[in-house]
């Protein structure tokens, strides 16, 4: 029973933090209808940033997030300015590879600038505990888990409450419509794109101190939130929030029983099925999932 | 030669096609109005077995067809164009044609004849080797009738053919299609312009909100009450009336 | 694929070479016999055996990206997975080889036939899926075969790998020179090439080409769409699959790392965009450019500063020039003639 308790527990901890790598993901392809294979790359650059601050100045990684947010929302407005917005209306091949090869070329440029080594963050905190019970809880990981999953409804609240959240969802629902009531449609994807990975760097601070970093670490995690975000119905934030949670339950739960490689076999297959059969997602309305090829 | 009946479609929460009946005879022009939101692009892709309908039947010469799909449904004799053009954009005009022609059964050398011929009937040969995406619309337009015409249509679905050309070019449409039509070709033609679809039609079908408003001589729809009604309470003009260009509901 | 000349009636009663010779003149066939001849002697012009290699991987990596060609580039499919068959294929055919002492030349068909099963049923599935959508489900198909190619270890040995024992001879295709994989993968590259066409000349590739262009335009001539589309994935996944094969016996060494991982279906499709989707030779020339681009970057700048290259080369290349190389320079061949048309 315990046992369960903590492999749930755990789980949940894990899903919460991918919570915010799928948040950003779903929200680009709701509103630029762009997947953006290079989302886990901007996370990866998070958490080499978090770690060389707490390397080189002692810094810790929950502050570093402070700088690391506005650097990858700066490189954000970079990447839309010099990539992102041409892709927009071109064909298919370049939607789709243009992102995969920005993320081909952080992935070596990290390689290249911090080598292969993978390097760990390790805190004054780090290795402790909670205990509720039989149930153990690292400290670390509940406290990413709180700020990721805080910053991923924080998120969900500014689209859903602030005026410029709001012209955001309204470019998803209709492009044409929004630029009809003056909504600078161009504006709007920029900022949606580099808020979107500025979550992904801000998930990379807060995982610094619970994950190792190296630079192909944003391959694993993004295929993960990819997962997530199809489950959670492509373009629905909540939908992410909730999937994110469900898929770190499945893999833990699955982990254990199975093996962690069958677990992922597991989820690829759930993956491809609700692709196929329910486009929409497990909790999406339909529509969403709407694809207008160019 | 076709018959719809008590075809319905429900989309999640509505309910685009109610219960809606009729039959398009022999080598007739029927003609397809109705508001946007009518519920006539639906009922086209019913027809030629693009969307399947929730209720109802559609035949073809008395057989069912409710089984086939689109690909089948132009084997036997259906052909269509849609209210947004699709070419082939990366296709020459003709590849584009060649196509259609090759479902026929003929042999590449063939079907590039067959091409060659429907796009010398529709004035689209001069520019046979250049792509698809680059035509005008009325080209374009044209081209999807060439499409279709090589598939052997016997009966033809046009969506809005006359929509976004300009007055010549809506008569030499009108033109054509009355050209098939003495050669026997059977129409079903879903139109905005009042005043084309009124001159051309035998019969027209009245859609409003997804169900069948009336059914008549095109004389009979004009002075219609309800159709009157629907159609912003405006008297629809009438062919021998109104020489009024723009007949747009 | 338009015939500028016009087919004439009497084109199907010609014989092919004949035919060839009408439509490409005389001086065409002569090109091509000099071209046939200097691939002939190729690998003994080369300096070294590095050069002889890298030759080698060109047809191989050409094979691989023009296999991919064959669904991506004419039937729309824009496949992330495709190091699967390839894996698939190398995977089928060194284990009989190794348990059961069948030939290569014939667990080759095996693998094809395993992959192009395999390709069927993933077509199959993804037959409704478009854009992102297809591209993220075959992503995950890859992945899932990567997984089990690492961890059914009773069957593939896992992450160490099976090691071909170096027994030569034409029936093992396992050869001491390098020189004879030249002719294996001259070979592979020709059926590949070959297939690709033959179909653009025919029923199957005007089908396969007005399906990417327009699904329910396709449908509504005729063209039945679900049947063609799988047909497409199941021969892109057999050839795939051979290709394969022959890597396998290539580098006499397979692990799922160099026979399925994700970066390999990268850089197939990389190879063939950069040369030109949806065109027969596209591919072979973005082989011809990316592999010996790959070898010389790696050499001079290691593997980082290298695959920087490939990421920001893919980005160009498919944010200026999507339809590739290929269609690039015939274009400006035919400028550069009109121009000299003009002057003279």
């Amino acid at each position: 029973m315990d046992l369960a308790l903590q492999i749930i527990a755990s789980g949940l901890l894990t899903g919460g933090i991918y919570a915010l790598l799928a948040v950003g993901l779903t929200l680009i392809f709701g509103v630029l209808r762009v997947v953006n294979f290079a989302h886990g790359e901007f996370m990866m650059l998070g958490m080499y940033g978090a770690f060389w601050m707490w390397a080189l100045w002692d810094i810790d990684p929950y502050l570093s997030v402070f700088a690391v947010v506005p650097a990858i929302f700066g490189l954000g407005l970079l990447t839309d300015r010099l990539i992102i917005k041409r892709t927009i209306g071109a064909p298919e091949v370049t939607v789709v590879f243009a992102t995969l090869g920005l993320s081909i070329l952080l992935q070596n440029a990290a390689l290249t600038v911090f080598s292969a080594d993978t390097r760990s963050v390790t805190t004054g905190y780090t290795g402790t505990a909670l205990s509720f019970g039989e149930v153990r809880v690292s400290i670390p990981m509940l406290i990413s888990f709180v700020v990721a999953i805080g910053l991923a409804l924080a998120l969900w609240a500014f689209l859903s409450r602030t005026r410029f959240g709001k012209a955001i969802q309204a470019t998803a629902q209709n492009r044409d419509a929004a630029a009809l009531m003056g909504i600078n449609v161009q504006r709007v994807y920029m900022m949606t794109y580099a808020i979107a990975v500025a979550g992904a760097g801000a998930m990379g601070a807060i995982a610094a101190p619970v994950f190792s970093v190296y630079p192909r670490v944003g391959l694993s995690f993004v295929i993960t939130a990819f997962v997530i975000v199809v489950l959670g119905g492509l373009g629905s934030v909540l939908g992410a929030v909730i999937a994110a949670l469900l898929v770190g339950l499945v893999q833990s739960v699955v982990g254990f029983l199975v093996g962690a490689a069958w677990a992922e076999i597991a989820y690829f297959v759930l993956f491809i099925a609700v692709l196929v059969l329910r486009p929409q997602g497990l909790f999406g309305r339909r529509g969403a999932e709407v694809y207008q090829g160019a | 030669m076709l018959t719809v009946s008590e075809v319905t479609v429900d989309f999640v929460g509505l309910r685009a096609v109610d219960q809606v009946s009729f039959s398009v005879g022999h080598e007739q022009i029927v003609g397809l109005i109705g508001p946007n939101g009518a519920g006539k692009t639906t009922l086209f892709n019913v027809v030629s077995g693009m969307i399947r309908p929730t209720g109802g039947a559609v035949a073809l010469e008395d057989e069912d067809i409710g089984h086939l799909g689109p690909a089948d449904r132009s084997r036997r004799g259906i052909g269509r164009t849609f209210q947004i053009v699709k070419p082939f954009g990366n296709l020459t005009v003709r590849d584009n044609v060649v196509v259609a022609a090759l479902t026929q059964g003929h042999s590449v050398p063939q079907a590039r004849r067959v091409a060659d011929e429907q796009l010398e009937r529709l004035g689209l040969a001069s520019g046979a080797d250049t792509l698809a995406r680059g035509l005008p619309l009325a080209s374009r337009k044209r081209l999807e009738l060439a499409r279709a015409l090589a598939t052997d249509a016997r009966l033809l679905l046009l969506d809005e053919m006359m929509g976004g050309l300009t007055p010549t070019e809506v008569n030499d449409a009108l033109a054509l299609v009355r050209e098939l039509n003495e050669e026997g070709m059977t129409f079903l033609i879903i139109e905005h312009n009042m005043k084309a679809i009124m001159q051309l039609a035998d019969r027209i079908v009245v859609l409003n909100q997804g169900a069948k408003l009336a059914e008549g001589s095109p004389q009979e729809i004009a002075h219609h009450p309800e159709v009157v009604a629907a159609y912003l309470g405006e008297p629809v003009e009438d062919a021998s009336d109104s020489e009024d260009a723009d007949g747009a509901a | 694929m338009a015939d500028q000349t016009g087919a004439g009636p009497a084109v199907a009663e010609e014989t092919t070479a004949a035919a060839a010779a009408r439509r490409w003149g005389p001086m065409r066939v002569v090109a091509a016999l000099a071209i046939i001849a200097v691939l002939l002697v190729f690998p003994y012009l080369l300096p070294s055996g590095f050069w002889v290699d890298m030759a080698v991987q060109v047809l191989i990596w050409g094979a691989l990206a023009s296999a991919w060609n064959l669904s991506a580039g004419y039937a729309g499919g824009l496949s992330l997975g495709h190091a699967a068959f390839l894996g698939v294929g190398a995977y089928t055919s060194t284990l009989l080889f190794l348990e059961l002492d069948i030939s290569p030349w014939l667990g080759m068909f095996a693998g094809a036939g395993v992959a192009g099963l395999l390709g069927l049923v993933l077509g199959a599935i993804t037959l409704r899926l478009r854009g992102p959508f297809f591209v993220l489900a075959t992503l995950a198909f890859g992945f899932v075969v990567h997984i089990l190619a690492v961890n059914l270890r009773d069957l593939t040995r896992g992450a160490a790998g099976l090691v071909i024992p170096f027994d030569g001879g034409w029936e093992n295709m396992l050869f001491a020179s390098l020189e004879a994989y030249w002719y294996v993968g001259l070979g592979l590259v020709a059926v590949v090439v070959g297939i690709t066409l033959w179909l653009e000349r025919s029923r199957f590739g005007y089908y396969l080409t007005a399906i990417r262009e327009n699904e329910d335009a396709a449908r509504s001539v005729g063209v039945k769409v679900v049947r063609w589309k799988i047909v497409a994935a199941a021969l892109s996944a057999a050839l795939t699959a051979v290709a394969g094969t022959v890597y396998a016996q290539f580098v006499q060494y397979i692990d799922p790392d160099s026979t399925t991982e994700f970066e390999l279906s990268v850089q197939i499709a990389l190879i063939a965009i950069v040369g030109g989707m949806g065109t027969a030779f596209g591919p072979l020339l973005g082989a011809v450019v990316i592999i010996p681009l790959g070898e010389v970057l790696r050499a001079e700048l290691g593997g980082g500063p290298s695959l920087m290259v490939y990421g920001a080369l893919l980005v160009t290349i498919v944010l200026a020039a999507p339809r590739g190389a290929l269609p690039w320079l015939q274009q400006l061949v035919r400028a550069a003639r009109r121009r000299r048309e003009v002057s003279a």
